[in-house]
């Protein structure tokens, strides 16, 4: 097969992968790294659980990238985020607000809340459903999300803090 | 052992297993003869993930890409070499998130992708000595969103650029990407299964529509938002191919054709869109069935340029109701002739429905579609007349 080899950085660790042209980030990120927080949903960009970020903080769908295209690139997966296995005050407030249901969509959700909170750590209502629109939840409980969101957002700035709180990003 | 043999023997190590190729094999030796080790740099790869993804994935799977190969240029003239060498062989990737549901669907099967993503030549916003704003085709739309200069002169385009699918797809879909985005219908643009279930249509070898029984066109829906802005803003697209490049203005780029949307060549790029920033007015509205992801049911943009008593010029478009964007001409004449009144608002509102013409039931019935234009029109042009006319010089 007309493999090539890459150098993708994932949550701070290098990996040298041999991918196929026609592969993926989600299935790199699942099938061959075992990193199985990342979700396979609609697999055409509709529903937001294959959600991840970029080097600059960005979310992006992992079902639409080749890994081909993410030679000498830095990601950051749900995995990355938790520091020493402490919750960041984001995934602290999706806990404290019982902002997850099966939990299919909850890593999705948090690196898409992720995402708007590096880049608008004041975020308001509306820039919070701006944000969230493109993930879905089928439980249907896209307000306690919000209101998790809303939360962070106050506990960060309560905090003096106006980031994730989690550690570096790549 | 030569490095192509260690290497392919490192490939094969596993012929089923599909996971990371170890970098060190079971006993700790490296099978590439360091070659591997020393390419990951200082920092010590991660060598091998144990136990996952030893199913290889099921090639052929709706749920996987077919498979093509892939190269990335490092200048356009490399990519437009390609892009003639291959023809019909080869498919332009830039942000992918419209070319890859394609592929997943097997509505076309190249054998090469050019990913043009990277291109210097084709990022960013930049004045040009005549004022107007030279936008590069493969600037991300997030990035268009959120340029001040783009916000403040060309706010119909900031607004239908960021109508388009969610945060998400914006921060990587393209700019170029969004004005070739092909026409779509309820039955093509589905899974090949679900295509399977009838004959072909006119768009993948047959010679029925699925849509309109007695059609021997296609009338799938030119649902670009950018286009449907950036045409009413009275944009220009300046388009390559190996050694010519040409400028053409978007009203002569679309088609109404669902088979074949727009003028472009084979072999060609769009590599930059030129939109002039006389003063003007401008404002783009949606209509579709969620605010985030979802493509209009209607959508309109309109820019005028004079006061709200005296406009010397007009333009309004309608998208996502036709084959291509539709300049409502007469709507336009009503407005540049009579000025942004209640009365003459109403009377373009009216117009709009004729300006139209024929109209499918693709989506949403043609009358629904007309009563949807009028609506849109209105809005638009209330709201441009509500704008400050300062803006307008
Ligand atoms: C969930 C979802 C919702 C969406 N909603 C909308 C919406 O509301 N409105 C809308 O307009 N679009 C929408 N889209 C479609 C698409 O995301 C956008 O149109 C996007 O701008 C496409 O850009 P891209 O760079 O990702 O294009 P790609 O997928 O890379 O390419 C699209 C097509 O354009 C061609 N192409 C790309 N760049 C060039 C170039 N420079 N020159 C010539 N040809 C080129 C490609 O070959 C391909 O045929 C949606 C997509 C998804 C997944
Ligand atoms: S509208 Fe076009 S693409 Fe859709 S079924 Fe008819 S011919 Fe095929």
């Amino acid at each position: 097969m007309n493999r090539r080899f890459i150098r993708l950085t994932v949550n701070g660790d290098t990996h040298e992968l041999a991918v196929a042209p026609q592969e993926t980030l989600v299935e790199v990120l699942r099938d061959r790294l075992g990193l199985t927080g990342t979700k396979r949903g609609c697999t055409s960009g509709a529903c937001g659980v294959c959600t991840i970020n970029d080097e600059t903080g960005r979310a992006l769908l992992a079902c639409l990238a080749l890994a081909v295209e993410w030679d000498g690139r830095a990601i950051t997966t749900i995995e990355g985020v938790a520091v020493d296995g402490q919750l960041t005050p984001l995934q602290q407030a999706f806990w404290e607000c019982g902002a997850v249901q099966c939990g299919y969509c909850t890593p999705g959700l948090v690196m898409t809340a992720r995402a708007l909170l590096l880049g608008n750590p004041r975020a308001d209502a509306h820039a919070i459903d701006e944000a969230l629109a493109g993930t879905l939840c089928r439980c249907t409980g896209h307000i306690k999300v919000k209101q998790a969101v809303a939360k962070a957002v106050a506990d960060l700035a309560a905090a003096g803090n106006g980031t994730t709180g989690d550690g570096p990003q790549g | 052992m030569s490095l192509a043999k260690s290497l392919s023997d490192a490939l094969q190590r596993k012929p089923v297993c599909h996971c990371l190729e170890k970098v060190v094999d079971d006993r700790g030796r490296d099978p590439s003869g360091g070659w591997l080790t020393r390419i990951s740099g200082g920092r010590p790869a991660v060598l091998y993930s144990a136990g996952v993804g030893r199913r290889p994935p099921r090639r052929g799977s709706p749920l996987h890409l077919p498979t093509f190969d892939y190269r990335r240029p490092q200048s356009l003239a490399q990519a437009l070499g390609w892009l003639a060498e291959f023809g019909p062989r080869a498919a332009v990737l830039a942000g992918g998130t419209d070319l890859l549901i394609a592929l997943r669907q097997r509505l076309l099967r190249p054998e090469l992708l050019v990913g043009i993503g990277a291109l210097a030549e084709l990022q960013g916003v930049q004045p040009c000595a005549d004022g107007a704003l030279r936008l590069g085709a493969g600037t991300p739309l997030t990035t268009l969103v959120e340029d001040p200069l783009l916000r403040v002169r060309l706010p119909a385009l900031a607004a239908a650029l960021q109508s388009v699918g969610s945060r998400h797809v914006r921060n990587v879909a393209t700019l170029g990407g969004n004005l070739n985005l092909p026409t779509r219908c309820w039955y093509v643009n589905q899974g090949e299964a679900w295509r399977q279930a009838r004959p072909p249509c006119l768009k993948t070898g047959g010679d029925v529509c699925h849509v309109i029984r007695s059609a021997r066109e296609c009338f799938a829906l030119q649902s670009s938002d950018g286009a449907v802005a950036l045409l009413a803003l009275g944009a220009r697209l300046e388009l390559a191919r190996a050694a010519a490049v040409r400028e053409v203005a978007l009203d002569d780029f679309y088609r109404n054709d669902g088979l074949a949307p727009t003028t472009l060549d084979a072999g060609e790029l769009v590599t930059a869109v030129y939109v002039p920033v006389t003063p003007l007015r401008s404002t783009f509205l949606k209509i579709a069935p969620r605010t985030g992801l979802d493509y209009g049911l209607g959508t309109v943009a309109a820019a005028v340029a004079g006061s709200n008593r005296r406009v010397t010029a007009a333009r309004i478009v309608l998208g996502s109701i036709g084959s291509w964007p539709v300049r409502l001409r007469g709507a336009e004449r009503i407005v540049a002739e009579g000025g942004l009144e209640p009365a003459t608002i109403e009377a373009a509102a009216e117009a709009a429905r004729a300006d139209l013409g024929e109209l499918t039931n693709l989506y949403s019935t043609a009358g629904d579609k007309r009563r949807l234009a009028r609506v849109l029109v209105r809005r638009a042009l209330a709201a441009l007349r509500r704008q400050p006319e300062a803006q307008a010089a």
